[in-house]
């Protein structure tokens, strides 16, 4: 990477009548393989490098990208983004929270080297997995795996005297399979997500999952009932805790969601300025605590400072059931009159940092996992889900189960087909009564923004137990 | 032959000189603008260029690919990536890259793009639009996007050719109340008779009428979807018609060639036409993109396929490739004999929904999933929008709803908007019988 190209295009920048400006440089070298059914597709290996400048000027924002790296296409993208920002004639002019300038180095450890990590062996792996998944004894027609590894390095400059230069490994896998018995089909996938080395293949047990996936999916659609529809109590397992911390807390508090800069695609929120539910309101029970954290080491999440330069902290969002803090960058922070909480990430050189989440969770309780289940006299296990959404305010939400089993009377008994929580955001957390200690996270790609940025996240938590919520 | 076409030749001829049996390269040199807006004002305008020279091969069937974004790089990289094909796996699905010279038809792409002096005027007059229509206080959000893009590509097994492909999409949200919206799009590939006040004019509309929402009742529903709506649902059905989603069993059409998939008055077609935003000429192959039927007056006539997946269904290419997964380009719903009004006539107790997001799948081969209505919802009686309705979900069957569309309106609309109308689409009013909506508890 050409540091000093980049320090000349800010530089080139500030001669220029603007209020702001940052050029971030990302350079990232990838490794991706697509397996289908057992086969190798493909395997893809590249370097992808860029920059981009953000200007500020005359109270509006302006953005330009490239991949060429020259003195001339620097100055061309400062030019166009100076031109771009000026363009916007805004009433109300766009400012940015004060911040201080940071001058630092970070990077993700990363125990066993990527690189070290030979195209042969990565291939090998799956190629395993395949292999040990459909020597069961289970029909598995289809069977879509995909996995990855970044190296990114990025170089962050601004008008402000910011200086921040980061390295972050990531690993990534998926895993889509179909179980057919009877002519019946149920399907599952799999993500897996590491910021770090390749130490995350130890941790993830591939295909002892895979496996376990597998012949869960063949009993599910031998031994499975459809649930009798009603009220009763569902335990989610971390993985439902985890999309519901994620969809209905973390998307619902992105600063910029409530004051309408997405309205157009990923949409507003049931939280607006003089609406029914601000900071202080509260949302769900008194042991609800949902968190957004970056700095959970080795989380696909992971980042110390984000990309505008912002110090990473932990944000609590929901705590002790209550509306308590957004998710900020420095211009929403600047318009809600706060500082950024170093929410802002963008996942290319191309693309605009915006307002994220990093890994969104339930912070855990002090329930025994298995006293959960003690008390309840009729309810549902929802160990994983399949189909999920929700509307474009984060109010209204569905779940349904792609593991779960009835509980009578504190047991755990038959398996449940596709059992489905469909409800309000304010239900299902007011509804929690029992939260367990043991947390645990799963890796998702949450999408937002336009064009599309799919990022890195975990969503995540213990096990919750929701009392009397209808379940069909 | 130009430059960039011609260095695109010599990295072909590279690869083939490092021992390569096939080799395909693609530069790509883009122009993408994008203005977005929300409650009435420009957030950001962002301009992103790219410059870069992707690359495929094959070496006794082990299939491997790179980018080149350095062209002084290029020899190392090359090396590298014959390294990398030696100790890969043979993909023995592999089916060659298409074979032969082909003649192209004439790139609809519109450079006229490039200069566009002042998006942020398209911009102000579709809020203007909408402002007119739903009332001073409308407030709206949305997208301005120009993008064009200069593609070279060059296949060691005798296709070469230039495309031009050019897209523009203003979409627009208009909320007339905190819960009462209305969006719309217009996409063309050109700027000729690109009109952003007709999306204004109707996000405005329908955000006008959505005033005083009522919550939703569950039930069926014989529901008119709205082109933006049936845009959703056409990407949904004509990306699972991609053979590569068949063999992994993600698609309603796994082993259901030559069966009834759908009502009589549905033929479905991928049509990469030259007033598509998804124009082009050629491709990931350099095959010739061409018309395709996917369904036929209710039955499944084919996959779409790129050479090797149409070698493992016995089949001809479709000119859809995708080197590993073929797709649809731009879908059509070819219209039917009725007029919108006629459509609502139909109707004595139903819904007519205009937008939807979030379309996710328990089971993609059974086809069982849910998608959630958003902006203008509403109740129909007697053939006449009668209320205003939120909070509901249409949670139903993919191949249940292909085969229960009763009706299809003549009128047809380009559409697409973000990744929920996607690929883009040629799309009629349609009339589906018996929809299942859910509600929250």
């Amino acid at each position: 990477m050409d540091k000093d190209l980049v320090d000349y295009a800010l530089s080139y920048a500030q001669n220029k009548q603007v209020e702001y400006a940052e050029v971030r440089a990302h350079n990232e070298k990838s490794e991706d393989l697509s397996m289908k059914n057992g086969i190798l597709d493909a395997y893809a290996s590249a370097v992808d490098s860029g920059f981009c400048v953000r200007i500020l000027a005359d109270g509006g924002i302006g953005f330009a990208s490239t991949n060429k790296w020259t003195k001339k296409e620097a100055e061309s993208i400062v030019d166009v983004a100076h031109r771009l920002a000026k363009s916007a004639k805004r009433k109300d002019k766009i400012t940015f929270a004060k911040e201080r300038s940071v001058q630092t180095t970070w990077k993700a450890e990363e125990e066993k080297k990527i690189e070290d990590v030979p195209a042969e062996t990565r291939i090998a792996i799956f190629t395993e997995m395949d292999h040990d998944l459909t020597s069961q004894g289970i029909n598995v027609p289809g069977r879509m795996f995909r996995s990855g590894t970044t190296l990114t390095d990025k170089y962050f400059v601004n008008t402000e005297g910011s200086v921040i230069s980061s390295y972050v490994p990531k690993v990534n896998a998926y895993a889509f399979i179909t179980v057919v018995e009877g002519g019946k089909s149920e399907q599952a996938y799999k993500q897996f997500g590491y910021s770090g080395g390749w130490e995350a293949l130890d941790e993830w047990r591939l295909t002892e999952q895979m496996i376990s996936e597998a012949k869960m999916l063949q009993s599910v659609i031998k031994e499975a009932r459809a649930i009798t529809p009603g009220k009763m109590d569902l335990i989610c397992g971390p993985e439902v805790t985890g999309i519901a911390a994620h969809e209905s807390c973390g998307h619902p508090m992105e600063a910029d969601r409530i004051l309408g800069r997405e309205m157009s695609q990923a949409g507003m929120s049931f939280i607006y300025p003089r609406g029914p539910f601000w900071l202080g309101t509260r949302i769900g029970s008194s042991i609800v605590n949902v968190v957004d954290d970056p700095t959970v080491k080795s989380s696909y999440g992971y980042y110390e400072y984000d990309d505008e330069g912002i110090k990473a902290r932990q944000r609590v969002l929901y705590k002790s059931g209550v509306i308590n803090e957004f998710l900020q960058n420095r211009e929403s922070a600047s318009k809600m009159k706060t500082r950024s909480n170093g929410s802002s990430r963008s996942t290319r050189y191309d693309r605009e940092t915006i307002v994220r989440m990093a890994n969104t969770f339930v912070q855990p309780g002090d329930w025994a996992e298995e006293e959960t289940f003690e008390d309840v006299k009729h309810g549902v296990y929802m160990k994983s889900f399949t189909e999920w959404n929700i509307d474009d305010k984060r109010f209204n939400q569905r779940y349904v189960g792609r593991e779960a089993y009835l509980i009578e009377n504190g047991e755990l008994g038959n398996r449940v087909a596709r059992p489905i929580i469909e409800t309000t955001t304010p239900v299902f957390w007011g509804a929690v009564d029992a939260v367990s200690k043991k947390l645990e996270y799963e890796a998702a790609t949450c999408g937002k923004g336009d064009p599309q940025q799919g990022i890195p996240v975990y969503t995540g938590g213990p096990m919750m137990r929701l009392r009397g919520v209808y379940v069909k | 032959m130009s430059d960039i076409l011609a260095k695109t030749e010599s990295v072909v001829k590279k690869c083939k000189t490092l021992g390569a049996d096939e080799a395909i390269a693609r530069t790509v040199a883009s122009r993408n603008r994008q203005v977005r807006f929300s409650n009435n004002q420009i957030d950001a305008s962002v301009a992103w260029n790219y410059y870069v020279t992707d690359v495929i091969f094959s070496w006794n069937k082990r299939v491997v690919a790179t980018q080149i974004a350095n062209f002084q790089k290029t020899d190392q990289i090359l090396k590298r990536l014959f390294k990398l094909s030696k100790v890969s796996q043979e993909n023995p699905m592999h089916g060659g890259f298409a074979k032969g010279k082909f003649n192209y038809r004439k790139s609809a792409g519109d450079k006229a793009i490039d200069s566009l002096e002042n998006p942020a005027e398209y911009v102000f007059e579709a809020i203007d639009a909408a402002k007119k229509t739903a009332g001073p206080k409308t407030n709206a959000g949305g997208i301005f996007l120009t993008s064009v893009s200069d593609v070279y590509q060059v296949s060691s097994e005798g296709s070469s050719g230039k495309d031009c492909r050019s897209a523009v999409e203003l979409s627009i949200r208009a909320f007339s109340e905190k819960e009462a919206s209305g969006h719309s799009v217009e996409c063309s590939s050109t700027l000729k008779g690109f009109d952003p006040a007709s999306a204004g004019k109707k996000a405005g509309e329908i955000a006008r009428q959505a005033k005083n929402p009522q919550t939703g009742m569950e039930g069926k529903y014989d529901v008119v979807f709205d082109p933006l709506f049936v845009g959703s649902l056409l990407g949904m059905w004509g990306s699972m018609a991609s053979a590569y989603y068949v063999l992994v069993q993600l698609s309603i059409f796994v082993d259901k060639l030559g069966e009834k998939v759908a009502s009589e008055t549905v033929t479905l077609r991928d049509m990469p036409a030259a007033y598509s935003m998804s124009n082009r000429v050629f491709d990931d192959e350099g095959v010739p993109t061409q018309e395709n039927i996917i369904i036929e007056k209710g039955l499944l006539k084919t996959y779409l396929h790129n050479t090797s997946t149409a070698k493992i269904f016995k089949a001809k290419t479709t000119g859809n490739a995708g080197i590993v997964a073929p797709g649809p380009w731009n879908i059509e719903l070819d219209s039917g004999d009725m007029n919108k009004e006629e459509l609502f006539k139909q109707v004595k107790h139903g819904l007519y929904l205009t937008n939807t997001w979030y379309t996710r799948f328990q089971n993609y081969k059974a086809g069982d999933f849910s998608t959630i209505p958003r902006d203008g919802i509403f109740q129909i009686e007697n053939g006449e929008i009668k209320q205003s309705l939120k909070n509901i979900r249409l949670s139903d069957n993919a191949l249940r709803m292909l085969n229960s569309i009763t009706g299809i309106s003549r009128e047809r609309q380009h559409v697409h908007w973000w990744a929920e109308a996607d690929p883009p689409s040629l799309s009629p009013f349609i009339l589906m019988k018996d929809v299942q909506i859910t509600t929250s508890k």
